[in-house]
């Protein structure tokens, strides 16, 4: 009997080892295509003279979309600090969705707002909209306010896109700090290829950075070790993963602290997905899905320039519940679209983004957890070294270093947004330091997430943010 | 029991070995590039600064007369020996030194260069062929690398190299949208407006983005560059024929009226057909009139749309009963365009806006009232 306990633990031992060896052959091939997809992108951006965008009436008008709920504290700020982005023709729709506390007040009184007669058709289906209001002051006219009936984020953002005039919507969060050029970037694909339906920017950690008036002035890394560890992990995953995946025309996810969608595709899919906790990651699968589907030529890119900053969370209970809640998401949306894996007819993502996500990075804790407890059972039964135990740790926590430490090499050959070099090693000794303890932790978190989505879990969860004022520790 | 995976063994070591390389490798050379970086960029700035002055006053320097009856060119003999004394430095230089000193006088040259003219800007582009930025630019549009080429494309402009006018021209059928756009701006700073007419007969499937490149540029010519737009109307490809009408009713030259309305009644498409409507509107001049109300009858609806708009855009009183029509019946979107146009027809749309606002039938009421709404908060904001 123990032979046979032995022989099958010793078997999946293999498959363990087997798996982190592709998985680690598949991160270095990230790391290095993505190097290539930088500079390529690099390369094309040093001709972009994004002032004549500015000035030239052909530049196609945006909604940025900024669902806000119990915000009264911030949205003022955020709303006059997207009011001033440089960018020719936009307009800020805020939607209210349902606010308890005193939101819409603010905004009516902040920004001269009046209930206007315009009637809302809505092309998505949503929770019933309470009133549209415009401001009386001109130098508001490019915002709208739309007070709702309490239905989440993705059913806010629904109504926005119906309520936007301009073609192109911009799906941010609420406390999103975009920098000032963000719009010109993230819209220059859309012009330069016509067949282009989504386009994602860069999200970086604002803890540590200094906020004047809703942009950031100064960039710099916070002095708690929670948001430094999510610095690394966000250049892993924007500039290496989805980097990669941009070249492939086979990214997966948009990031829903910021986007910018062909609003007529968006509205051709049935907008987002309003009863799953990872609604961004769904609507670009679904996105994918009719293109491929319709057989239509398209593209979905990732710009890696265009900043938007946002607050991490500090606390490893935040922490866990933010992470949580992206594991459930990815796992509903792999289910939803389960016959898309390895469905010739997807093409790039059948074959490759989809099985990738599905095999690694959802079904990577599940692996990694249970490789431990193997590994831990074989030592119990008497049947491992010791040492070669050791080594493969060590080479498993090198992998890691290598990946976060490429991860941040990439960073500063290419846009070197951290221009302290006690920063950068920072960084680096970070890109070391995770691997001890935090790597395993968020492992950890993710397999719970598995645990809570069978349980039926659907919420958020709460996320405490201290708001940008504070940001600076 | 034996720990021994044959192959995964050895594949584990090997990787564990690839893996401490380049960990050590990668940490070492980011530490390095950042310094490097730092000290490039903080000997850059004062090699920038140190030809910046000397460059600044050689350029302002006044040269002292030529004796009379020496021949032209002896102006150019006076440039060469203005700038020997910095040639002579640099042949002094090793060669890495020198390429770093060459490349931050181009840049110095080229800032310069934005903003000089008459005889300053002769001397300036003396230097330029004199240090032999501009065979240098020349051989590098024949790279097989395109951003070398774009590179070399933005120089020639930058550089004011007319001699660079034919490799620009061909360069507008580059394969990279990139090269194209670099020689399209490259060729409207040294030829002027007179290049839009090879510009736009030689351009094909017209990016947005090379549109609004090269709109902004054609602005700043205005009228002088509508003959060529207009003569862009007949170009076969459609991307060209739709830029031109967009830059025709940007610009508002009544000289484009006549064209456009030829357009409208020859060209067999309806996207160019809305357009051209569209940029009639914007110019608003009565002329067009009766053949906006022509197309306003079209089968087509974003053709009818746009000539609806346009007819509110010129203010048109005959207009009004086809508007109030459209208002009444019709699809959503056309309805209330009708009454956004109506609300531009002066004092009668307006009145009949007003009494439309205050229909039995529901839905006409509330686009009326929108547009309402819509047009006294225009006239509140102007």
């Amino acid at each position: 009997m123990l032979v046979y306990l032995e022989t099958v633990l010793y078997g999946y031992a293999v498959f363990v080892i087997t798996y982190f060896i592709c998985l680690n052959l598949a991160y270095t091939l990230f790391l290095v295509l993505s190097f290539r997809e930088i500079v390529i992108y690099l390369r094309h951006n040093s001709f972009s003279n994004y002032r004549l965008m500015v000035q030239s009436e052909l530049t196609p008008p945006v909604s940025i979309l900024a669902p806000a709920y119990n915000e009264e504290a911030t949205v003022s700020e955020s709303v006059k600090s997207l009011l001033k982005m440089n960018y020719g023709k936009y307009e800020v729709v805020v939607i209210n969705d349902g606010s308890k506390d005193n939101t819409l007040e603010r905004l009516v009184n902040e920004f001269g707002m009046y209930r206007s007669k315009a009637t809302y058709h809505p092309l998505i289906a949503a929770k019933p909209v309470r009133g549209l209001y415009r401001s009386k002051k001109p130098e508001y006219k490019n915002l709208v306010v739309v007070d709702k009936e309490n239905g989440g984020k993705a059913d806010a953002l629904n109504v926005g896109i119906n309520v936007a005039r301009y073609a192109y919507v911009c799906c941010i969060d609420a406390d999103s700090v975009l920098e000032d050029d963000a719009l010109q970037k993230v819209v220059k694909p859309f012009l330069e290829d016509r067949t282009m339906v989504a386009v994602g920017g860069i999200v970086r950690i604002a803890n540590g950075c200094e906020v004047v008036n809703g942009r950031v002035v100064k960039v710099g890394l916070s002095t708690q070790l929670l948001p430094v560890f999510q610095v690394v992990e966000y250049f892993r995953a924007f500039l290496s993963g989805r980097m990669f995946w941009h070249g492939h025309n086979g990214l997966l996810i948009i990031s829903g602290a910021f986007g910018l969608f062909k609003r007529s595709a968006v509205v051709e899919v049935g907008g987002y997905k309003h009863d799953t906790v990872g609604e961004d990651l769904e609507l670009v699968v679904r996105l994918h899905r009719l293109k491929r589907e319709k057989n239509e030529p398209y593209r979905i890119a990732f710009v890696p320039d265009p900043v938007c900053w946002t607050e991490a969370p500090d606390t490893l209970s935040v922490l866990s519940r933010q992470r949580n809640r992206w594991h459930r998401g990815l796992l509903d949306t792999l289910l939803i679209h389960r016959d898309m894996i390895l469905n010739p007819r997807y093409g790039v993502i059948g074959l490759g983004a989809m099985p990738y996500f599905a095999l690694f990075e959802l079904l990577g804790p599940l692996v990694e957890f249970s490789g431990y407890a193997v590994l831990l059972l074989l030592i119990v039964v008497g049947g491992l070294d010791l040492n070669l135990l050791l080594l493969f740790f060590i080479v498993g926590m090198f992998y890691g270093v290598m990946y976060s430490v490429g991860a941040v090499l990439l960073e500063e050959m290419s846009f070197q947004r951290y221009p302290n070099p006690g920063d950068l090693a920072l960084l680096i000794a970070v890109g070391v330091l995770e691997n001890f303890g935090y790597r395993q932790l968020t492992m950890w978190w993710r397999v719970r997430a598995f645990w809570d989505y069978f349980r039926g879990k659907k919420s958020w969860g709460s996320m405490q943010r201290k708001g940008f004022a504070t940001a600076k520790k | 029991m034996d720990f021994s995976f044959p192959v995964q063994f050895f594949v584990v070591i090997a990787f564990a070995a690839l893996a401490t390389f380049f960990v050590i490798a990668m940490s070492i050379g980011l530490v390095i590039h950042k310094a490097v970086g730092i000290a490039r960029s903080s000997r850059g700035g004062r090699i920038t600064r140190y030809y910046s002055a000397i460059f600044a006053d050689l350029l302002l320097r006044d040269l002292p007369p030529l004796p009379a009856g020496s021949k032209t060119s002896a102006i150019f003999d006076q440039y060469e020996s203005s700038i020997e004394p910095i040639k002579g430095e640099l042949e002094k230089l090793s060669a890495r030194k020198q390429r770093l000193h060459y490349e931050a006088i181009h840049d110095v040259l080229t800032d310069y260069a934005k903003d000089l003219t008459g005889e300053t800007s002769q001397r300036l582009i003396y230097i330029f062929y004199s240090f032999g930025y501009v065979e240098r630019a020349l051989e590098q549009m024949e790279s097989k690398q395109w951003w070398v080429r774009a590179q070399a494309a933005r120089d020639l402009g930058l550089l004011k190299a007319r001699k660079g006018i034919v490799k620009l021209t061909a360069a507008l059928e580059d394969e990279h949208l990139d090269v194209r756009n670099q020689a399209m701006q490259s060729l409207m700073v040294l030829v002027g407006v007179d290049a839009l007419r090879t510009i736009l007969r030689l351009s094909k499937n017209l990016s947005q983005w090379s549109e609004i490149e090269l709109s902004v540029i054609i602005m700043e010519f205005k009228e002088s560059a509508v003959p060529f737009l207009v003569e862009a109307l007949s170009s076969p490809d459609q991307s060209v024929v739709l830029f031109s009408i967009e830059m025709l009713a940007q610009i508002g030259f009544v000289s484009a009226v006549e064209p456009l309305m030829k357009i409208v009644q020859e060209y067999p498409n309806s996207y160019v057909e809305a357009k051209a409507a569209e940029a009639l509107g914007r110019l608003g001049d009565g002329r067009s009139e009766s053949t906006l109300l022509a197309l306003a009858e079209s089968r087509i609806p974003h053709v009818r749309t746009k000539a609806l708009e346009a007819l509110g855009r010129i203010g048109s009183g005959a207009a009004v009963p086809l508007l109030e029509q459209r208002l009444r019946r019709g699809e959503r979107g056309e309805r209330v365009v009708a009454a956004r146009a109506l609300a531009g027809c002066g004092k009668l749309g307006v009145e009949r806006l007003n009494l439309l606002s205050a229909e039995s039938d529901e839905s006409t009421r509330a686009v009326a009232q929108e547009a309402l709404e819509e047009a006294g908060l225009e006239m509140e904001v102007r």
